[in-house]
């Protein structure tokens, strides 16, 4: 049953992307980054966190993936939604936006953001849970922080400042998640800087690493039950590997996905292929 | 002022066990203590300031009340992405301390100097700028940051003897009385300023101090403008985006006319050859001499 479910949402969210990105003649919405981290925000968002967990998207450009998932939980009403994404005056940035910051802490777009936001987040829970400090945010549960970013990303120095912190601060409550489409902007991430969502580098850093097929909510789901089972203190790395545009045949695996828009002949075409998921 | 600087921060992270203290790996000799008695609570976030600016916006939205240290470039115009995006967009409570405005760290050279902080800092949405002329005003002034709660920026300098009894502490305050010159000052060069003038007869020179951005000019200066119609304004901060600039936006804005606007400020590297502050402040006119002789050939 639950099965069923999972597959039927990953069909809905991606037409829920496709038709709201086809509000926009421009190719702005991203629409390859949001197919390849749409199943990873579901499974992280609607079936692994908890009420007092955190989720840090550093990958902004990927935020119409992340207002579905939303828009899902009933975060965002679907009315604000329909009417205003891509119109004059959103609050739905094409990146993601500050004006919801209990659902979104931290607004994005520049990458190398993300990671040290998060590992600010769990190292101030983990003070906040250990100094017993009287009004207290954490009662109960130390709150996890989860933190997507995309492989390309890790181009960027920054990731690697926040991936010392987090390995020398040993922040278990820290759960970053690497989209590894092997994609970026203008290339191939092994022809540009190298794979940022290669396992060896993040253990050498002092995570505990995980790989999983990112578009089975299945894996991802095992991948989170083996990071629970890790007692050792570290921070962990749950790496995804992903196909950019997964679910619109024309666009999988190619850099022009982020560079298409959903003009009405890709638009009908990508409708009819995430039915064949 | 570090020494200072230590001393109130533990105060203020007894009294509140929300408060903590990151610095960018420097510290050594000053802040043993701080790190002693503050435990958890004192993080060295290491030589990776655009990480440490981020996290502790991250402690900032769980709820802490971080402090942020580095030598001022590094923790301004190094990170000036992390600052406006991470802090001061959201407008988050974190502090932000830089040791060593202007010329300051001398011949450790422009690597280490800041003369364009005031500019960068104040184009930022959200963020207050506090500076200390005195070794004096530091406690008034944390304790005035710690209890707002915006963004704010620490520009701090090496602490100067000061043998002239100074009043009270305000944003923009009054350090001598006169009738012929209005002078205004930014910061901690009041310590070349000073000097300058106590050879002059008395009630010559209006002496005004400047410690805190956005300007709130009190109506005591304009009405020092308005009588002498003679401002100079002296600042360790180059002339774009700095006191000079601010100020004389307000008094455009406040229709305070004036016969002369002498501005005196930090030219850069002319030689490009090392040196203490005070080489650095001679080849801006802004050592002593230089700027006794100016204000005397203005009264």
């Amino acid at each position: 049953m639950k099965d069923s479910l999972k597959g039927r949402l990953r069909v809905k969210l991606r037409e829920r992307i496709i038709r709201l990105a086809s509000k926009t003649p421009t190719a702005h919405p991203h629409i390859g980054s949001c197919m390849s981290c749409i199943d990873i925000l579901i499974q992280t968002l609607i079936f692994e966190m908890k009420p007092q967990d955190k989720f840090i998207l550093s990958k902004g450009h990927a935020s119409l993936a992340l207002y579905v998932v939303l828009n899902y939980l009933g975060k965002i009403s679907d009315r604000e939604l329909e009417k205003t994404y891509f119109e004059e005056g959103t609050q739905f940035g094409i990146h993601t936006p500050g004006t919801l910051p209990k659902d979104i802490p931290l607004a994005t777009g520049s990458l190398g953001h993300g990671l040290s936001f998060a590992v600010g987040l769990a190292k101030a829970y983990k003070l906040l849970q250990a100094t017993n400090i009287t009004e207290a945010v954490i009662r109960g549960a130390l709150p996890r922080v989860f933190c997507l970013m995309s492989d390309g990303e890790c181009n960027e120095g920054a990731v690697w400042e926040a991936a010392q912190f987090a390995g020398s601060h040993r922040l278990h409550n820290l759960i970053t998640l690497i989209d590894r489409n092997r994609l970026q902007a203008f290339g191939r991430t092994k022809d540009v800087l190298g794979d940022g969502g290669a396992s060896a580098k993040w253990r050498a850093f002092g995570f505990n690493v995980v790989s999983c097929e990112g578009h089975s909510l299945k894996d991802l789901e095992e991948a989170f039950s083996k990071v629970k089972k890790f007692k050792n203190k570290k921070p962990n790395m749950i790496i995804c590997n992903t196909i950019r545009g997964k679910g619109i045949k024309a666009l999988e695996g190619k850099i022009e996905s982020n560079y298409t828009a959903m003009e009405e002949q890709i638009y009908k075409q990508a409708l009819k292929d995430t039915q064949n998921l | 002022m570090r020494y200072k600087f230590a001393e109130v921060i533990e105060k203020i992270a007894r009294k509140d066990d929300k408060t903590v203290f990151l610095t960018g790996d420097l510290g050594f000799h000053a802040f043993e203590k701080l790190r002693d008695n503050l435990g958890e609570r004192f993080i060295n976030a290491g030589v990776a300031e655009h990480n440490m600016v981020t996290a502790a916006s991250g402690m900032a939205y769980a709820g802490l009340k971080p402090w942020i240290y580095s030598i001022a470039p590094f923790v301004t115009i190094k990170v000036l992405e992390e600052i406006r995006n991470d802090i001061c967009l959201p407008g988050y409570n974190v502090k932000i301390v830089g040791l060593g405005g202007g010329y300051d760290y001398g011949i450790a050279g422009p690597t280490h100097h800041v003369l364009n902080d005031v500019a960068i800092m104040m184009s930022l949405p959200h963020l207050k700028i506090y500076t200390p002329g005195f070794v004096e005003d530091l406690e008034n002034i944390i304790n005035k940051i710690y209890k707002d709660k915006s963004p704010a920026y620490l520009r701090l300098t090496k602490a100067e003897k000061n043998d002239i009894p100074i009043s009270s502490y305000a944003a923009v305050r009054r350090i001598t009385h006169g009738e012929k010159l209005t002078v205004v000052v930014f910061g901690s060069i009041i310590n070349r300023v000073l000097p300058a003038i106590l050879h002059l007869k008395k009630n010559m020179v209006d002496l005004w101090l400047v410690s805190e951005f956005p300007l709130l000019i009190p109506k005591e200066l304009f009405d020092s403008i308005k009588k002498t119609r003679m401002v100079c304004v002296v600042e360790e901060h180059v002339q774009t985006g700095g006191l000079g600039h601010h100020f004389n936006q307000v008094l455009l804005e406040n229709k305070i006319s004036f016969k002369h606007f002498i501005h005196l400020y930090a030219k850069g590297y002319i030689s490009h050859r090392y040196g203490s502050r005070d080489f650095y402040l001679r080849e801006s006119g802004l050592d002593k001499e230089t700027i006794a002789k100016t204000i005397e050939s203005l009264i």
